[in-house]
């Protein structure tokens, strides 16, 4: 039962964090407005848009991007399939582990404090790369 | 050919995951291979008491039903080079697993592995006949109150029935001041009632609950009584002959002075 990836008509933003141009499903996108909390999973073909936290032990996978309103504490693949271009936006981004594509990462051990900003996690140059989420044209 | 242990105890909150970290943990500090593995599907612990959860990829779950070898959803710890870790799946439940499964399962794990830890979930429902299928030894975990103890009784009624007999018992968090002042069960009262082996007594402890919040185990702490209660339970499994600890609160010098002056 493996599930279909293919991903929808892909439509180019301009802007958007860290100022280069990126690629965002136009279609496919679902709302979550609730709190995920241990244990609930969310598995979704496009973009998922979190209107709360997820807790640790939660785990949203999606082919698209992810974007959570809130706490990211579990796990979040976002790009599931392969797509290297999907990012992951967290308005406090604490990830129990993060997974990109085909890529994994985790907080090193005994670091469980961060910037209290809104952060995204893409993959640049062949690694995940977090970053302070800033709006608009690179400055 | 290694040793399948289920850590059991029908109640929860007795000591059931802290009981089995720090034993996984005690066994691999003495050089033996350790496989732990956690059997409470759907409200998985034991990594997070290990400090391991942020490392999970694949669960029991993707191995029972074929998703990846056993090898590759093995967490290696991060303090032992031979302990090892096979998470319980969180979004999943106890059915996602049926206990010939597990018998496969830890049949296939004690090949490569001293000690196979199996972290049991409390209940005696499906998720407890899961932990117990492979097992070939049982630990019993109670602690002094009457309803843990009501509820040991009748799981090594349970663990007979499976032909896993003489478990062996610890007792967990043990307060020696309330027992002298006959306010908790003691320790004979408890085998009075089980008619089981004595594995080891554990005393209450904080330094339990700061090792646990920081994903540490107390077993590797060489100051706290807790910790050398644990690496004295290792011991036994081993099968070394360990007097049980003294846990006594009081001094030493006023208990002398008491035995010479005649009172008691």
């Amino acid at each position: 039962m493996a599930p279909d990836w293919t991903n929808g008509n892909l439509v180019q933003f301009p802007g958007g964090g860290g100022g280069e141009p990126e690629e965002m499903m136009d279609e496919n996108t679902v709302l979550v407005q609730r709190t995920l909390r241990s244990g609930q999973s969310i598995y979704f073909d496009g973009n998922v848009v979190i209107v709360g936290d997820i807790n640790p032990g939660g785990e949203v996978v999606a082919t698209g991007n992810v974007v959570v309103m809130g706490y990211l504490r579990g796990v979040v693949h976002a790009g599931a399939g392969g797509n290297e271009k999907a990012a992951v936006y967290a308005f406090r981004m604490r990830p129990t582990q993060l997974r990109i594509a085909n890529h994994i990462t985790r907080a090193p051990d005994g670091s469980d404090s961060g910037p209290i900003v809104p952060e995204v996690a893409r993959i640049k140059d062949g690694t995940v790369v977090i970053e302070t989420f800033s709006f608009g044209p690179e400055r | 050919m290694g040793e399948v242990i289920v850590i059991t105890s029908g109640k929860g909150g007795v000591g059931k995951t802290t009981t089995t970290a720090n034993l996984g943990a005690g066994l691999a500090s003495l050089g033996n291979k350790v496989c732990l593995i956690d059997a409470d599907i759907g409200l998985r612990n034991l990594d997070v008491v290990m400090g391991l959860e942020n490392r999970i990829v694949y669960d029991l779950v993707d191995v029972t039903s074929g998703n990846c070898t056993f090898r590759k959803a093995l967490i290696k710890d991060k303090r032992f080079e031979n302990l090892f870790l096979l998470p319980a799946a969180q979004t999943k439940d106890k059915t996602a697993v049926n206990p010939d499964q597990m018998r496969v399962l830890t049949e296939e794990i004690k090949n490569e592995f001293d000690y196979v830890i199996v972290d049991c979930p409390a209940g005696i429902e499906q998720g407890f006949r899961n932990a117990i299928a492979g097992a070939n030894q049982a630990i019993v975990v109670t602690t002094p109150e009457v309803s843990a103890v009501r509820d040991a009784d009748r799981i090594i009624g349970l663990l007979e029935k499976e032909d896993l007999r003489e478990p062996k018992l610890v007792v967990n968090r043990m307060r020696y001041q309330m027992v002298k002042h006959g306010d908790m069960m003691s320790i004979d009262d408890i085998i009075d009632i089980l008619a089981v082996d004595l594995l080891g007594v554990v005393p209450e402890d904080e330094q339990v609950v700061v090792s646990t919040n920081r994903g540490d185990m107390v077993v590797m702490d060489n100051t706290s009584k807790s910790g050398q209660a644990y690496r004295n339970i290792v011991r036994r499994i081993k099968g070394e002959d360990v007097p049980m600890m003294n846990l006594d609160d009081e001094s030493g010098f006023f208990k002398k002075l008491r035995q010479i002056i005649g009172l008691k």
